[in-house]
């Protein structure tokens, strides 16, 4: 098996650095950043949170971005997630130069094409979860009809068929994780984001949703985990590691 | 793990892993099933549509401003009390003006706008140098009436009336403060508007020999016969002032004005007043025309006849003698009087409203800070600046609306206390109502618009990270 993985062109633009840096996206890829920036102005100082970063990731890989904390792995996150704009270089997600986007077509972007999963879990706390996980729907303009199909399968596919009309504060923690996986991936995401999904978790129910996101990637889906935690990161395909706003090692392990 | 190794093929199943079929290539390929997962995600095709005017979007901003506000009750009913207390003052006073005006419309009319008065003192007296001028001109009298009647060529008809105030008495029953009114000619009581209802009026015959005969008005009849019918009243004898007054006639209602009842009267023939009450007071001359357009020839010839008579002469502009009025110094003072409240009442409302106002937007900025959160969550997943906006401008709006309605509801009961009280008609308007909850939401709009903007504006990220 291990032959195919060599054979994928990703691993060639992998083992050649230097496309990474010759300012020209991958068209291949699924995310493709090019000498990107963040710099923030605290007063008259300057920060940079990124220093020219670039790399791709292809469907259905399942990366994890790992770093010690104020590394700029969380900024990294944001930028790919589209919640945050870079200050400088070029992101092609999905053919689409992210860079160059308004508000709206941002926006766009988070609806339909990023699936968050957040570390607090982020969900509205007067919601249900089926409201929660239609969310994503309903900005997306679907008929209530379908959002209700919709969100039900995406919960029963995270086992919470009987949790349906229950509130987060009716739900254990890693049930409300697996509501907000759900919500992010009611609508199809090119990529499921995660930062530090198990991080308000017990180590048990930390496995469990571990395993769910092994099981998504089993089925095709894009995965990018930001995480501190080693044996989190082990179970990824690859590991992006992060220090001080620049990528400081980037290894495929599996 | 073994699974997810053989699995690992990204790039060559790239179309099929985002329609969420990553096996149909490995299972192809190398003729191995592919393992079976029951709890695979089976969506229906994903959606790639994101409409300008979503309605799913507007909808859901409405259920969650209806129960943001239903989960801070408290907040929004002192949030709205100012839109209440605007909006309620101008739909009460609206409302009573209204009623108001359609009882002085029809109070007006039944003399309506062709009749005009000769009398010593005007209707209203401004000052106590009027007061003391008016007091030294001569009584208006029989003679002036005569000599209008027979001078005056526009006038149709022309007649004495004379008041006095006065207890009447039947059997044990008596009723105050009753209006005693002696008129004459007959042709009187079409100048008042009256009608008969039961029996007759007096004839000239009688009334010119002084017969002590009257007519009298239905709450006379409802005073001292207990209500009974008017036919049973016909023939029965008064006491006014010390005389017996035998009724020949019952007179139709008219109602009441601003609570005093215009059906608390004794008509009866002017000779017949002058016994009881003397020759030697001043009389009121009542003249009619046939048609409004008249009405001013009339007064030129009517005012030039009692200078003549007062000894005047055209210009001089000291002190005419008399006064020569229309039924417009009512409307006049009236129009006066409702314009000055309506004038009050827009202030009020228009401060209550900024107020009002000013309470939302606060509670807006205040829901928005302790929304943050939720903000960041909802443009994580996928909301537009526009809908954070829309979102908090509808729940302003709710709010608003809310305040308007209620308010339209305590006015209207408001004005239904005071037309019962009062005792006139309460005229529901539907636009007033429409009014005061547009104008409320108007209020909405502009107070929901910065605190909407301000949440539209929000970082994403800096509102994720609130508590």
């Amino acid at each position: 098996m291990s032959d195919v993985t060599l054979a994928s062109p990703q691993v060639e633009t992998f083992l050649n650095p230097e496309s990474h840096v010759n300012g020209h996206h991958n068209p291949a890829a699924l995310i493709s950043m090019r000498q990107i920036w963040k710099t923030y102005e605290m007063g008259a100082e300057k920060v940079h949170a990124l220093h020219g970063v670039s790399f791709d990731v292809h469907k259905g890989e399942y990366i994890a971005i790992i770093g010690p904390s104020g590394s700029g792995k969380s900024t990294l996150m944001n930028l790919i997630g589209c919640l945050d704009t870079a200050s400088q270089g070029q992101y092609w997600l999905n053919g689409k130069n992210v860079s160059e986007m308004d508000d709206d077509e941002l926006a766009r972007i988070r609806n339909q094409e990023v699936g968050f999963v957040f570390q607090t879990f982020n969900l509205l706390a007067r919601a249900t979860a089926l409201h929660n996980v239609e969310l994503p729907l309903i900005y997306g303009g679907v008929g209530s009809a379908q959002r209700h199909e919709m969100a039900k399968q995406a919960l029963s596919a995270v086992d919470l068929t009987d949790r349906v009309m229950h509130r987060p504060n009716e739900l254990s923690g890693g049930q409300r994780q697996r509501v907000a996986i759900a919500r992010a991936l009611v609508n199809h995401p090119s990529i499921l984001l995660a930062d530090e999904p198990t991080g308000a978790l017990d180590t048990h129910t930390s496995m469990e949703i571990m395993d769910l996101f092994g099981r998504l990637h089993d089925e095709g889906n894009t995965i990018i985990v930001v995480t501190h935690e080693h044996d989190i990161a082990a179970r990824a395909h690859r590991i992006l590691s992060i220090r001080d706003g620049l990528i400081e090692k980037d290894e495929k392990i599996k | 793990m073994n699974l997810r190794k053989k699995s690992y093929t990204p790039i060559y199943l790239a179309g099929a892993a985002l329609r969420g079929r990553p096996f149909s290539r490995r299972g192809g390929g190398h003729g191995v099933p592919p393992p079976k997962n029951p709890r695979r995600l089976n969506l229906p095709e994903r959606v790639r549509r994101q409409p300008v005017f979503r309605f799913a979007a507007i909808w859901e901003a409405f259920l969650v401003a209806t129960s943001s506000l239903r989960a801070n009750k408290l907040r929004t009913a002192l949030t709205l009390v100012g839109i209440v207390v605007g909006v309620s003052a101008v739909i009460a006073v609206v409302t009573i003006i209204k009623g108001l005006d359609k009882t002085v419309a029809t109070t007006f009319s039944s003399q309506g706008s062709t009749v005009f008065t000769v009398s010593k003192n005007p209707q209203i007296i401004k000052s106590r140098e009027e007061f003391i001028k008016f007091n030294k001109r001569k009584d208006v009298t029989p003679d002036d009436e005569d000599a209008i009647a027979r001078l005056c060529t526009t006038c149709w008809r022309v007649g004495i009336a004379a008041n006095a105030v006065q207890t009447v008495k039947y059997a044990d029953q008596t009723s105050e403060n009753v209006r005693i009114r002696g008129v004459t000619p007959t042709t009187m009581f079409d100048v008042d508007g009256v009608t008969i209802d039961a029996g007759r009026i007096w004839t000239e015959g009688e009334g010119g020999s002084g017969r002590d005969v009257c007519v009298v008005g239905p709450d006379v009849l409802k005073n001292l016969f207990a209500g009974a019918s008017a036919d049973r009243a016909v023939g029965q004898e008064i006491r006014v002032a010390g005389r017996l007054y035998q009724i020949i006639g019952v007179l139709e209602p008219l109602g009441s004005i601003f609570g005093f009842s215009r059906d608390n009267v004794v008509y009866i023939p002017y000779v017949s007043y002058q016994k009881a009450f003397g020759a030697r007071n001043s009389v009121v001359i009542f003249i009619q025309v046939q048609t409004a357009e008249q009405l001013e020839a009339a007064e030129d010839q009517v005012r030039t006849i009692m200078r003549n008579r007062r000894g005047r002469t055209f210009g001089d502009q000291d002190d005419e003698g008399f006064a020569l009025e229309t039924q417009d110094v009512f409307l006049d003072l009236y129009g006066k009087a409702t314009s000055n409240i309506y004038l009050v009442t827009i202030g009020v409302a228009a401060v209550s409203l900024v107020v009002g106002g000013i309470v939302v937007m606060n509670i807006m900025l205040v829901s928005v800070t302790e929304r943050t959160k939720e903000i960041g969550i909802r443009k994580a997943v996928g909301a537009r600046q526009k809908d954070i906006l829309t979102q908090f401008l509808i729940e302003a709006v709710t709010v608003t609306a809310i305040g308007g309605a209620f308010g339209v509801f305590t006015g209207f009961g408001l004005a239904y206390l005071i037309s019962a009280l009062i005792g006139f008609p309460l005229l529901i308007n539907v636009a007033s109502a429409v009014l005061g909850v547009g104008v409320s939401s108007v209020v909405g709009i502009i107070s929901g618009l910065w605190p909407a903007w301000r949440a539209a504006r929000l970082d994403p990220i800096e509102a994720l990270r609130a508590e």
